[in-house]
């Protein structure tokens, strides 16, 4: 009986203890948003370097004081590249630290996954760092809560494909891509094309991380393709641009956003040359307004050579994004009035993106892309914002 | 009538003869004893039986079934259990759960659910291990893990795991081994007691000769996988290849 | 009759511990506003307890190792999925059904293990791992290849589970029956012969024990385990994908085991809970404490611990959580007279 009492009054004491909700993550002098990065796990490079140019960008606005006088502080928790390790990273930003929103989540099937507890607890989630074209489908649970930034892998291969045919309506165009969920997205694409210029495009599949592809080109080859695009990171158009020259195959190489990178110019050498990338932001060291903005930040907070560069640039221009719209949630921000501010943007120019527009009825941001090509070992930028 | 027979088993292992033209009788109610020393093959003759080895000639009938071509699951079936040498136990079982084991032919499914539901059922499966327990003595210590037990009582338990299935012959493996005298003395009146109370054929292998002397009807000895000499412990006690094959020359002399 | 006087087990706390389990989430909301967070990490806990207590069967009480559990619970998640959502059977059927059909996956894969056991078994074990992920992909009209697939919530007789506090409710409801069943079975002729055909498959087969088709039974049984964890995983995340699945979740699934004490029940729920709460809740906690004072990668250091907490464990407390919690309560019962090295 005595164990009783005292259990029921520890019970008693615990009730009397419980906390009120404080609005969440909104302070006087303080706005807390959280991000999830893969810290640890198979894309760790970019986990350390990503919020690094968010974080650019945040020291800059604080230094200016601010948005309507709050500093921006910005928490990263760990998903590893699991979705399960995603939600318990958002619910921990959003049930403990009490974040006002996420931002610049990184991964397709961790945005996925984190879905659910977005519309459960309303919680906006801007530029999920995902070219997956599904990611701004309004249809979707907190399809209205998400505010993409990047041109979908769906969109971006329609572009290449409308581009390929505009220049050579006889093209004969093969896919080499990923067996996930970015090929997926790619895959969508590439069927929409199909049907709309009523042409079969030559599918092949890797398994992510494989190192070989003599029997993907060798099919290309008996496929007798003479444009090829290629869905893979860094590594994939490097390899297959070098097996392609060594088994005497010469097609025009494309590659998505994510090839779009200095290394594959570096490592891939003579093969290639001439390699067409699509991307959806302006290159970090181009003459873009943003760019040369950013170049000058880098100076003047003494940013490290090594983190100078595309992701890192990325990270910076979607926090400008960020930034803006919680400018125009106003001086007493709430999730509410952040997405109404996210959805006044219209033709809105980040001096880096593409123009981007939200409203109720599309949260895809922008629909464009520009594509580079390697001159001379060079990254070049050689058309205007294309859709 | 004679209740198992091996007739001229043939074992051999890639060019080691274990056993050579091995035959010989047990007959019901006996207590047969198998010795010899170290790699005569009386743990193969054994695995024989129990269908671990399958020998390359001869026969096995034990009340006209054919043992051969059982598997070793099947045989206690039959009728037939055996203890191991080494001990075979499980460590982490309790004593009762492990003479449990040796009840898996006697329980049937439909009492394992029923086991679930009921107490009853629970002890009633616990009573047949009891019994047994009783009857050798250890039914005090039921509840305990068996890992940490005396030697003395592991071997007791794996003899119960033996027993409860009921079975008409029962093959023990060195019972007495690493024992000292006192418990060696138990073992003695434990076997007479599961032929002459249980009306069990024991056949035994055994090195200690004073026990395998007081308590045998027959006795067989092995040697390189032959039969070196056979018959009542008097018989065999006197024949001088026996006396040569354990003491010695010397001892003889 | 003298009973063993501290070897049987007491029962009396298993009760109280039960509506432990159900006030836990009142005390939880009452004492912090972020229940929600913590709930989630022990729903998750619960989900995988129904697995690590079968995974116990197979490689604890029978011996045979498996590193393609995280295969068996996709393929659970997947076909409850399916089963719900595009088929539209009622949840409680799939409920039902999804063992079933994972417990014959085990079954299948059971056929190795006849002729192959330890490290070999976990590497073709392994290999199904990697199999059952192609497969997913491959079938992507149904399973919405690598992009992965949305679920629906469950609804039980006509009552919607909606949010945690719904889930832990149900989640932690058939965790329990899964330990009581489980300790059944371990309890009964069939955990002995498991655990026969574990040590000593001479005395298994020579007290009647098929082999072969126990260890059937052994992965039949497994599967089915976690083939109902994968049910449950599918409808309160709401979201799988293979990235869910990877082989690092098998060998955590193992590593659950270990720590917790193989061969035992509740050491196979201690493990998980430690693990999980451990990975989701300390570590995290602990990394926000130290990076005040050092840089810390938050990944690199989490590895550290746990590769830290194997190595003490299989070291100085072989028998795992659970095993240490029995001497702690023989410590306790003769608490004066505790001669001290009969517990080291």
């Amino acid at each position: 009986m005595k164990k009783m009492t005292v259990m029921i009054s520890i019970l008693l004491l615990f009730i009397a203890c419980g906390k009120q909700a404080p609005t969440p993550g909104v302070t006087d002098t303080e706005i807390l948003i959280g991000n999830i990065q893969d810290l640890s796990g198979p894309m760790k490079e970019l986990g350390a370097v990503l919020p690094a140019g968010s974080n650019l960008y945040f020291q800059y606005i604080n230094e200016q004081g601010g948005v309507h006088g709050r500093q921006i502080k910005m928490i990263v928790e760990d998903h590893q590249y699991n979705p399960q390790k995603a939600v318990v990273a958002a619910k921990k930003l959003i049930e403990k630290d009490q974040v006002f929103c996420l931002y610049h989540v990184i991964g397709t099937s961790t945005c996925e996954a984190i879905r659910p507890i977005l519309a459960e607890t309303k919680t906006p989630l801007i530029a999920p760092a995902t070219q997956s074209g599904t990611m701004s489908d309004l249809s979707r649970t907190a399809g209205d809560l998400i505010f993409h930034t990047d041109t979908g892998y769906d969109k971006q291969t329609n572009i290449l494909i409308d581009y390929i045919l505009n220049n050579d309506s006889n093209a004969k165009i093969g896919l080499i891509y990923q067996d996930d969920d970015y090929g997926e997205n790619v895959l969508k694409g590439a069927g929409e094309a199909e049907s709309r210029h009523s042409i079969s495009v030559q599918k092949e599949a890797f398994q992510r991380g494989a190192t070989d592809f003599t029997g993907q080109v060798g099919n290309l080859i008996k496929g007798s393709a003479t444009h090829v695009i290629i869905a893979g990171v860094v590594k994939e158009p490097i390899i297959v641009m070098k097996t392609a020259s060594a088994m005497g195959f010469s097609p025009q190489f494309f590659g998505t956003s994510p090839t779009m990178d200095h290394r594959v110019a570096l490592a891939a050498g003579p093969a290639g040359e001439g390699f067409i990338a699509a991307n959806f932001a302006d290159l970090w060291n181009s003459d873009a307004s943003e760019a040369v903005h950013y170049r000058e930040l880098c100076d003047k907070y003494e940013v490290p050579e090594a983190y100078m560069g595309m992701y890192h640039f990325y990270g910076y221009i979607t926090a400008k994004v960020l930034v803006e719209g919680l400018e125009r949630a106003g001086k007493n921000p709430t999730r509410n009035r952040l997405i109404n501010g996210m959805e006044t943007l219209k033709k809105w120019d980040s001096g880096a993106f593409p123009p981007i527009t939200y409203n109720s009825n599309d949260h895809a941001g922008t629909e464009s892309v520009i594509l580079v090509q390697i001159k001379d070992g060079v990254q070049t930028v050689i058309t205007d914002w294309i859709d | 009538m004679s209740d198992l027979q091996i007739q001229n088993l043939h074992m051999h292992f890639s060019g080691v003869r274990a056993l050579d033209d091995v035959s010989f009788e047990v007959n019901e109610g006996e207590i047969f004893s198998l010795i010899g020393p170290n790699g005569s093959g009386k743990s193969t003759l054994f695995n024989c039986i129990n269908g671990f080895c399958k020998p390359q000639q001869g026969s096995m009938i034990y009340n006209n079934i054919n043992l051969k071509t059982i598997k070793p699951h099947e045989i206690v079936k039959e009728g037939i259990s055996r203890t191991f040498q080494n001990l075979q136990n499980v460590p982490y079982m309790t004593l009762l759960e492990n003479v449990l084991l040796g009840a898996h032919r006697r329980l049937t499914i439909q009492d394992t659910i029923n086991r679930w539901f009921s107490q009853k059922e629970r002890e009633r499966e616990e009573a047949l291990a009891l019994e047994i327990m009783d009857f050798l003595g250890i039914a005090n210590f039921e509840k305990k893990y068996l890992s940490g037990q005396p030697y003395g009582i592991q071997k007791l338990v794996e003899i119960a795991r033996a027993l409860i299935c009921k079975p008409k012959l029962i093959l023990m493996d060195e019972p007495a081994a690493g024992m000292n005298d006192q418990e060696t003395l138990e073992i003695a009146k434990i076997i007479s007691e599961i032929r002459d109370v249980l009306g069990i054929t024991v056949l035994v292998v055994e090195h200690d000769m004073k026990l395998v002397m007081s308590i045998s009807d027959q006795i067989c000895v092995l040697d390189s996988g032959k039969i070196l000499a056979m018959g009542k412990p008097d018989e065999v006690k006197n024949d001088p290849d026996v006396i040569k094959v354990f003491l010695g020359d010397e001892a003889h002399a | 009759m003298i009973k063993g006087r501290y070897d049987d087990e007491n029962l009396k706390w298993i009760p109280v511990l039960i509506i432990a389990v159900y006030l836990f989430p009142f005390l939880l909301k009452s004492a912090t506003f972020s229940y929600k967070y913590y709930l989630y990490i022990f729903n998750i806990a619960g989900v995988y307890i129904i697995l690590t207590v079968g995974l116990d069967i197979l490689s604890g009480f029978t011996g045979l190792m498996s590193l393609g559990h995280a295969a068996f619970l996709a393929i659970g998640a997947y076909t409850s999925a399916i089963l719900v959502d595009q088929i539209g059977l009622p949840f409680e059927l799939s409920l039902i059904i999804t063992p079933i059909i994972v417990g014959i996956c085990g079954f299948v894969i059971g056929f190795p293990a006849l002729r192959i056991e330890g490290m070999y078994l976990g590497l073709t074990t392994m290999g199904f791992g990697f199999i059952v992920k192609r497969l997913i992909i491959a079938f992507r009209e149904w399973t919405g290849g690598a992009g992965g697939l949305h679920v629906s919530k469950a609804t039980f007789f006509g009552y919607t589970i909606r949010n945690d506090w719904d889930n832990y409710f149900m989640i932690y409801t058939f965790a329990i029956l899964a330990i009581i069943i489980a300790r059944r079975i371990v309890k009964s002729k069939l955990g002995r012969a498991f655990m026969a055909i574990r040590d000593s498959e001479q005395a298994a087969q020579a007290s009647g024990i098929n082999l072969a088709k126990y260890k059937m039974m052994s992965f039949f049984i497994s599967g089915m385990f976690a083939g109902f964890a994968g049910v449950l995983f599918a409808h309160t995340n709401h979201f799988i994908s293979t990235d869910h699945f990877d082989i690092l979740l098998s060998i955590f699934f193992i590593v659950m085991v270990l720590v917790g004490g193989v061969g035992s029940i509740y050491g196979a729920v201690l493990g998980t809970l430690f693990i999980v709460l451990m990975e989701n809740m300390f570590i995290p906690l602990f990394e926000d404490g130290m990076s005040q004072f050092v840089h810390l990668e938050a990944g690199e250091f989490q590895v550290f611990i746990f590769g830290l907490i194997m190595l003490l464990f299989i070291i100085f407390q072989p028998q795992g959580l659970y095993g240490m919690w029995l001497k702690m309560r023989i410590y306790w019962k003769i608490f004066p007279f505790n001669p001290k090295k009969r517990f080291t």
